[in-house]
């Protein structure tokens, strides 16, 4: 996939991204204040996703150590041009989270932490931004676009840490159903952010 | 793998779930390395990927400050995570800054052990990977001691900012902290506590004006460390912990090793159960890229060291300090 078929390029990056990746070629240095400033940046929203996600205030803890950790021994990995700095800085203590719950939760499969390969770090490797730049209110009015269930459906995954097959059997919903909801409500939060649907309507193709 | 072969397809139909992370992790990771091998182009998995960034700020989520302590916990797991794995290639190749290990040690990497921090079991396995080095280490020649000497001169002229300075100390200080939370012994806690203050008393001497300060690593297979600072008049305050009690005629013996010089004896010490010592050593020129090293001596008063290095560290001035 090219840059050139996402057609974002024309976003250009704040001086806040910038400065982030300025910060991030120290740490991939081993500069250790450099680190701190990452974290002092990013220790609130990074500590209340993991709060929001485990609500568990020690877990949360451990969740963060661990994400910025990672970010301390993976920063190499980070692909400028793909999103800022604090998409990928988030991204990785939101899957963190996630993985700390699902872990928590006796039935779900996962593999030990010794036997996750390095890039689950990433685990959903697109940091592209559309939302960099967009403030709150735009973004809530997207969200708004979206019906209840495709909401629905995309918070107990993000927030609650679900995968679709939990969200189906949670739900009721068949598996299928639920899968279409997920794609349909990113989709719509795409067009109601940036007004395309991302291949020219080719991703919406499907019905439900 | 039991999981049915990944195909384009199948891949489509997973990519909302992969960018929310809601697959069952065996589908993410046949969905990566299909992503990973594909030749067909996936734009989906981007154009539903990059709005999954603004669910982050849609919710209407209440920014909760993590308590203080959490900082200190990351910074002295990064430092503990730096001071076994040094990057001295990365630094290379950024802008003409050289990366500022917290313990240049030679010995560092072999002392991966030596920091106490309760750091993610990673970190413990990766540091025992790395430490395939004999047990005891030998006392270094002299081309080893030239060798440093040769490195600490470049690292001398890397100017380190006054904050990165001063975070060398705290990361030290949190390390020094953290390693207190797995304390439950009383005489560990009386340990814990002569260790503080003993501390204090490096601090005190590293805050005096032109003095350097030295990170002590512990030997591979030991955990024996510290941190120290050398005084004005060239003696060093030392604050160690995790030290192997001494018997009978045992003593702990500084060494002050200068380029190729031969090691110079600066004094010893005897460590109750604690494991704790607060020592400062005799005067002696200890300029900067000096090695400060620490050796178990069968017995006091030997001119030359007998016994293996448990630990060690360089002596490092502060910034836009000549020596």
């Amino acid at each position: 996939m090219s840059e050139s078929q996402i057609g974002l390029r024309g976003r250009t990056a704040s001086p806040a991204d910038d400065a982030d990746r300025a910060v991030l070629e120290l740490v991939i240095a081993g500069q250790l204040d450099a680190l701190q400033e990452l974290y002092d940046r990013y220790k609130s929203m990074a500590y209340s996703i993991a709060l929001r996600i485990t609500a568990d205030a020690s877990l949360a803890e451990d969740v963060v150590q661990d994400a910025f950790l990672g970010v301390w021994r993976n920063a190499g990995r980070y692909v400028e041009g793909r999103g800022s700095v604090k998409t990928w800085t988030l991204s990785i203590v939101h899957h963190r989270a996630v993985d700390a719950v699902r872990r928590r939760r006796p039935t779900t499969e996962l593999p030990e932490r010794e036997d996750v390969p390095p890039p689950a770090l990433q685990a959903p490797d697109i940091w592209h931004d559309v939302a960099a730049g967009l403030d709150r209110e735009e973004i809530a009015a997207a969200m708004a676009t979206l019906s209840d269930v495709q909401r629905e459906a995309i918070e107990l995954a993000y927030w609650g840490g679900l995968t679709q097959q939990e969200i189906s059997e949670r739900t009721g919903t068949p598996l299928g159903t639920v899968k279409s909801r997920v794609r349909l409500g990113l989709l719509a939060l795409r067009r109601a952010l940036v007004g395309d649907e991302g291949l020219a309507g080719g991703l919406a193709g499907d019905n439900s | 793998m039991t999981e049915p072969t990944m195909t384009c397809d199948l891949a489509r139909d997973l990519a909302g779930g992969y960018v929310l992370g809601a697959l069952e992790r065996s589908e993410e990771t046949a969905v990566r390395d299909h992503l990973a091998t594909c030749a067909e182009p996936h734009p989906e998995f981007a154009a539903l990927g990059e709005v999954v960034p603004s669910l982050l700020a849609l919710d209407d989520m209440v920014l909760v400050e993590p308590p203080a302590s959490l900082g200190a916990r990351i910074m002295a797991a990064a430092a503990a995570d730096l001071a076994a794995n040094p990057r001295v290639a990365a630094g290379a190749s950024v802008s003409g800054q050289g990366p500022v290990p917290l313990a240049p040690a030679p010995m560092s990497a072999a002392a991966a052990g030596s920091v106490v921090v309760p750091a993610p079991a990673s970190v413990a396995a990766a540091s025992s990977d790395r430490a395939g080095v004999s047990p005891a280490i030998p006392f270094p020649t002299a081309e080893e001691r030239a060798d440093r000497a040769e490195r600490a001169g470049g690292a001398s002229r890397t100017r380190a900012s006054r904050f990165d300075w001063a975070l060398r100390i705290a990361a030290v200080i949190a390390i020094v902290a953290v390693g207190g939370w797995g304390l439950n012994l009383q005489r560990q806690l009386d340990g814990a506590h002569r260790f503080e203050s003993a501390v204090a008393a490096v601090v005190q001497t590293a805050a005096q004006p032109g003095a350097k300060t030295i990170v002590l690593a512990a030997a591979s297979g030991g955990s024996a460390s510290g941190i120290g600072a050398v005084a004005g008049d060239g003696s060093v305050v030392l604050a160690m912990h995790q030290l192997a009690a001494t018997n009978g005629s045992q003593v702990y013996e500084a060494w002050v090793i200068v380029g190729h010089d031969a090691p110079l004896a600066v004094g010893g010490f005897t460590v109750d159960g604690t494991g704790t010592a607060s020592f400062t050593t005799r005067p002696a020129t200890t300029p900067a890229g000096a090695t400060i090293a620490l050796t178990l001596e069968p017995n006091a008063g030997d001119t030359a060291p007998q016994g293996p290095v448990v630990s060690a560290g360089q002596a490092i001035a502060p910034p836009g300090h000549t020596n």
